[in-house]
Formats: structure tokens, sequence, C-alpha cells
């Protein structure tokens, strides 16, 4: 996405015009429904966790500091931590109403990945197991370093050098393939 | 490139700031740090774009009609905070229109709680007053009535030669008046002042006025064997009686 597009969305958000969330939705709602069912593994959740993120969106459009972070960025930690959140209140719930089956709730697998990301998927798979891994954990299972080093079952240096070292290979791996995803995510 | 600046990209604050996992105080210093160093700043800007990256790779077809459900929410949200912005302005001016009348009624209060004790204090000393001359009231009519009563003309000398009075005395009440029924004239920075002699100590009675009290009966305090002077003495009373100065004694 171009400067002037997020530059545009961010002064809509401010102004509360709808169109900001139209905007955001065509732009980034692929991107962040992903996001969201990659922690919540439920099409279902991941719906609602997508709808929740776009009210807090709204809500919090005041407070957005583009000096601190990017629209993306912004957008990626509230929706993260909705879907985060949102999964954390259904395990206190699952706990205290142990009658309820929760593996139906969660659907495991990667079978949500659209034909159209194939590509992607591709991609992803160049970079290396253990960086992915690490980075999964990190960025969607919510877990903290120390968490993903104890359940990944590596020591927290590994973990701290893998997330900066597999967010590096990223940069040059995904490099040239951001400008066709913009291009995918542009198209009607 | 500096040492700190070195330490600190080596360390893992940047990237757990780019996923909000930061204390307060972690992003502060990661927030300065960006501000104050430009490779920090693009190593930020780097690890945003690969944040991207990386969460474009999952990303997956929205189901049809969210887009809808999402946009109507917004909106109701958005007449949702108008109707709570009106409310709010409504309970704002209630709560000054209540905090307005509340002090109102709360200074009222106060002024007639005020009024209320000086009146109640106005009452007390006024009932005070009224049982105090009840009181001397009835002592006068006992030692007038009395037999045992004896009646003592009081003369003047020297410059108080034309005081006349009279001292009312009951040893069987233990009670005494004087009536000063004249009162000479004299310069005006003199007055005469009335004392008892008490078991051996001079008693203050006060100042005789001059126009004031001359069909009053005066308490005398009583003590067998007392002796009542009075003396001239500067404008407002002494303190101490001038014997010099004594105009005329009353023995009891």
């Amino acid at each position: 996405m171009s400067t002037l597009i997020e530059r545009h969305i961010v002064s809509l958000l401010a102004e509360k015009d709808d169109k900001a969330i139209s905007l955001l939705y065509e732009n980034y709602g692929d991107t962040l429904y992903g996001v969201a069912y990659k922690v919540v593994k439920d099409e279902d959740l991941a719906q609602d966790v997508l709808q929740e993120s776009f009210i807090k969106i709204w809500k919090k459009a005041d407070s957005y500091d583009a000096s601190k972070a990017k629209l993306f960025t912004w957008l990626f930690r509230i929706t993260r931590n909705t879907a985060i959140d949102k999964l954390r209140s259904l395990s206190n719930k699952a706990d205290k109403e142990v009658q309820i089956d929760v593996s139906n709730v969660y659907k495991v697998g990667v079978e949500g990945i659209s034909p159209e990301h194939l590509d992607i998927q591709e991609n992803l798979d160049k970079l290396e197991e253990k960086y992915r891994v690490v980075l999964e954990a990190l960025f969607f299972e919510g877990m903290t370093q120390q968490e993903a080093s104890e359940e990944l079952d590596i020591p927290l240096g590994t973990i701290k050098s893998r997330l900066k070292i597999g967010l590096r290979e990223l940069g040059k791996i995904y490099g040239t393939t951001m400008a066709l995803l913009l291009l995918l995510n542009l198209l009607p | 490139m500096k040492e700190k600046v070195k330490i600190f990209l080596e360390s893992d604050l940047l990237e757990k700031y780019l996923l909000d996992d930061t204390t307060k105080e972690e992003a502060q210093q990661v927030e300065r740090y960006i501000a104050m160093y430009p490779e920090v700043r693009e190593n930020y800007d780097m690890l945003q774009k690969n944040l991207e990256t990386f969460a474009r790779m999952y990303a997956k077809t929205t189901p049809e009609g969210l887009k809808e459900i999402i946009m109507n929410s917004a909106k109701k949200e958005r007449m949702v905070s108008k109707r709570v912005f009106r409310y709010a302005i409504a309970a704002s001016v209630a709560i000054m229109v209540f905090a307005g009348s509340s002090f109102f009624f709360w200074s009222q209060n106060k002024s007639l709680q005020e009024e209320n004790t000086l009146v109640t204090n106005k009452i007390k000393y006024l009932e005070d007053n009224m049982k105090d001359q009840l009181a001397d009231m009835r002592n006068q009519f006992i030692v007038l009535n009395n037999p045992a009563t004896k009646k003592l003309e009081v003369k003047g000398k020297r410059e108080g030669k034309e005081l006349k009075a009279i001292a009312y005395i009951n040893p069987v009440k233990k009670l005494s008046y004087i009536n000063v029924s004249n009162v000479p004239e004299l310069p005006e920075n003199k007055c005469f002042q009335m004392w008892a002699e008490v078991n051996g100590e001079l008693v203050n009675l006060g100042v005789i006025k001059q126009f004031d009290e001359k069909d009053k009966l005066l308490a005398l305090p009583y003590a067998d064997n007392a002796v009542g002077y009075i003396t001239i003495e500067p404008e407002g009373g002494n303190t101490a009686p001038s014997v010099d100065n004594i105009v005329a004694d009353i023995k009891f």
C-alpha cells in the first residue's frame, strides 16, 4: 500500500468517516482476518475477532500516533491482542465447563489458507522452519519469549536470536514478493 | 555506531515493542531510542515492514457479508458514542445544577445555623440576665421590707459634700444595698467609685454614673463589720482606691 492511501485512511479515521472502515477492510481485511484465524484457528471465532478488532480500531482512531507505528503495525497489534484475549477468555470458560469438548472449538490445520495464497505459502516454506516456528509462536500464539522457550524447548537466548534473524530473513525472502502481494490485495 | 545503540539493538526490546509486548517503561525507552538514533528508527521501520510481510503471508479471504456486518457495527458504535456524548453533556449539566443548588442550600443552611446559634445565645443571655435581675429584685424587696434592715444615711465630705446616699443593711439575711440619690458635679476627668472592704480586702464595686442610677439600689457585698468607701478617681475608675480621695465611708 502506498503511503498516500495510508495517510488518507488515517485522516478519514481521525474524522470518524465511515469510508475509513471500508478502505481498511479492503486493504487490510484479508491479512487481519488471516492473523485472527492463525491465532484462534476457527473461522467463526476469527470473524468475531475481526469484527471486534475493527470496532476497537474505530473507537481508538483518535489514539493512533503515526510517529510511533505504521498503520499496519497498529492494526496488527489490535487484531492480534483481540484474538489472543478471545482465545484466553474461551480457554477460561472451557476450564470452567469441563463437559464441553474443546477439540470441536479449535479446528487444527492450515486449510484456511486460500488458493491465491499458495504461492505465498511456498515462499513461507522458504523461511527456515526453525525461524518460522519461533515467529509463529511469538506472533500468533501470544507467547512471551520465555513461554516460547519453554513450549518449544529452546533456550531463551536462541529464541531471541531466531526472532531477530527470522525477521531479517523475511526481509530478504519477501522483499520482492511484497510488491506482488500488495497488487493482489488491491485487486477487486 | 554508539556502543549503547549497539547493545540496544542486540537486545530484543525493539522486537517486543513491535508486538506491543513491552512494559510501559520499556516502551518509553524504545520510543526515546527511536527518536534519538536514526539507526534504531531504520531497524524499527524494517521490522515493521517485515512484520507486515510476514502477516500478509497468512492472509485469508474474508467471508462474504462480513464487511457489511462490520460497517453496520461501526455505524451503530458511532451512534452510541454520539448518544453517550449527549447523555454525558446532559449529565454534566445536571451535575452542575445539582452542585450549584447543593451549594446554595448548604450556604443557606449554614447561615441559618449561625443565626440560630446567635438567637439561642441571646435568649440564654436574656434568661440569665432576667434571673439575675429577678434575684436582685427579690433581695431588694427583702432588704426594704425586712424589719431587721438598718438604714444608714451616707453623707459626703470635701469635694463630695453634695453626695447623698442611703445604705440598707440586713445582718440577718446578710444583704446590703445602697442608693446614691445625689452625685455632685465633678471635673470631666474624674468620677466617683465605690469600694467595700470585705475580710481585709478591698473590692471594686464600680463607678457611680452621674444620672442613670439615682433611683437604683446597688448591691453591696455583705460581710460583718465591713466598711464601704466612695472615692474620687480618674475617669473610668481605678484598680485600687486612692485613700486620700475618700469622700464618704459606710460602716455596716
